[in-house]
């Protein structure tokens, strides 16, 4: 049965505010970047505009864009848990190779690599000592902004910039080694 | 599109971090919700950036680095990697910390371990009950838990039947302290850790403060704080990057982790007061991602449902879901 197409769902009168062709190409944007191919980042996005539809008719939504984001994880997850079960269900269907190429940790894999395992450990090993103490904290530990300002006498509006200017900084070293560069120029 | 200018680049990666971390939380106000939803709409590139910070954030390889830098550091500072990775080192930290303070042991008359009974304490569905032992210990038990304690005065025993319960021992140089778990026995040597006893004989171990002997049916695991373990079955995952001390459900959070649909039921059911349950078994098979907010149930099913394009409805004073 063909899908629906979400767009044409959402013309009677649906959030009038809200513009689900953009939506969708954010999505879409958003799901190539965390490494999912272009035909699974089309359906993914549709599935999630389709349920955000549904829900925004039901209750008010906070953030279109976060909750979307939310979603379009899980489905990629669950994309990509189906794809392995093919793969390891293929018998030795060497033949096949890279049909079942696995989608939603592409990224993350590259980010998961020895390489880039060095690489962050050099960039963190390279930052001031006070930023890095903040970024472990809020990584390894989860702890929250003030908690960790309470222990390192710093307002939270300094911890803030120091969490984001060491992602910057992790971002900027893993562009310089070749490792997940941005697709800046589409 | 033109090559873009170093500086807007650098502006547009500045605000990506920064979204990132204040998206962080489950619950913004609704000025920021909507900026950041105008942020994202206003260019292609913006959502980019976005999805790469989050994918850096979420890499198991920053985890790593950070745990080895964390490691490295509290052996004064930058230097290259030795003999012992990370890993062996932190070993070596802990079991430095572990060693040593030998505290008085109390006289105890020797009588009284011949007849130390056995208490055993149980927590109701929907709540969390707080327990203080004799000998300074204390435990928090989970909603649908049951533990039962026996102190002598050469031992701690205590066996977990089922559920979840959060430890924080009293240090004691000459009783160690033991937890059963479906089979598994966790050792401890002074300290704060978690164990979890779900459905199908998983045990879920997390170690919060100092050093956790444990032994299942296939070998004996050290975990310092910090750590895990899963058994299940014949399976023996082992867990990273444990923060806070102690478990985030003391706390009302359960972070959920490409977890079993069925299991954050079962989760959620220990602390709610409405249980919730799937019309169809298959359903727990679902997986899940994020960060819940245990005391808001009606929240989580509503949000489970979007996720999964599931219905759910409210009757006979149960949360039902099921599929559309």
């Amino acid at each position: 049965m063909p899908r629906p197409d979400a767009l044409q769902i959402a013309r009677d009168g649906d959030s009038p505010g809200t513009d689900w062709t953009m939506v969708q190409s954010r999505l879409i944007g958003y799901l190539r970047a965390r490494g999912a191919r272009a035909d699974l980042a089309e359906d993914i996005a549709q599935e999630t505009v389709l349920r955000l539809i549904a829900i925004s008719r039901t209750k008010e939504i906070g953030s279109v864009f976060a909750l979307g984001f939310r979603i379009a994880d899980n489905l990629l997850v669950d994309q990509h848990r189906a794809e392995s079960r093919y793969a390891d269900a293929g018998e030795g269907g060497e033949g096949e190779e890279g049909q079942w190429q696995t989608t939603a940790p592409s990224l993350d894999r590259v980010l998961d690599s020895r390489r880039a395992i060095e690489v962050f450990q050099r960039c963190l090993n390279r930052m001031p000592a006070l930023r890095r103490e903040v970024l472990v904290r809020r990584r390894l530990r989860n702890e929250s902004c003030r908690a960790i300002g309470e222990d390192l006498a710093l307002s939270g509006k300094a911890v803030e910039k120091h969490i984001t200017r060491g992602l910057v900084d992790l971002r900027r070293a893993m562009e310089k080694a070749g490792i997940d560069p941005a697709g800046w120029h589409e | 599109m033109a090559r873009m200018m170093a500086s807007e680049r650098a502006e547009i990666e500045s605000a990506a971090a920064l979204w990132l971390e204040r998206m962080r939380g489950p619950v913004q106000d609704s000025a920021v919700a909507a900026r950041f939803d105008a942020w994202i709409a206003e260019d292609p590139r913006h959502v980019e950036s976005y999805a790469r910070m989050a994918s850096l954030w979420q890499s198991e390889g920053l985890a790593l680095a950070a745990c080895a830098t964390r490691a490295g550091n509290d052996n004064g500072g930058e230097h290259e990697d030795a003999e012992g990775g990370p890993r062996a080192r932190a070993y070596r930290r802990w079991f430095g910390l572990v060693a040593g303070l030998a505290s008085l042991a109390a006289a105890v008359p020797l009588a009284q371990g011949l007849f130390a009974p056995t208490h055993t304490y149980e927590a109701p569905w929907g709540t969390t009950r707080e327990i203080a032992l004799s000998d300074g210990s204390h435990i928090q038990l989970s909603g649908g838990s049951r533990l039962s304690v026996r102190l002598t005065p050469w031992s701690r025993e205590a066996d977990l039947e089922k559920g979840e319960a959060f430890f924080d021992v009293a240090h004691e140089a000459l009783r160690g302290f033991a937890v059963e778990a479906e089979g598994a026995r966790v050792e401890v040597l002074g300290t704060a850790f978690d164990i979890d006893v779900l459905a199908g004989g998983r045990r879920e171990v997390r170690v919060y403060r100092g050093l956790v002997e444990v032994a299942g049916a296939s070998g004996t695991w050290r975990l310092p704080a910090g750590t895990g373990l899963i058994l299940d079955g014949a399976h023996v995952r082992s867990l990273e990057g444990i923060g806070g001390d102690r478990p985030g459900w003391l706390d009302g959070w359960f972070d959920a982790q490409d977890t079993r649909l069925d299991r954050l039921v079962e989760r959620l059911n220990r602390t709610s007061r409405i249980p919730v349950v799937l019309d169809d078994p298959q359903l727990g098979e679902l997986r899940v991602t994020g960060r819940f907010e245990m005391d808001s149930p009606q929240e989580i099913v509503e949000t489970l449902a979007a996720i999964h394009d599931l219905s759910w409805s409210r009757e006979e004073g149960r949360y039902r879901i099921g599929r559309p």
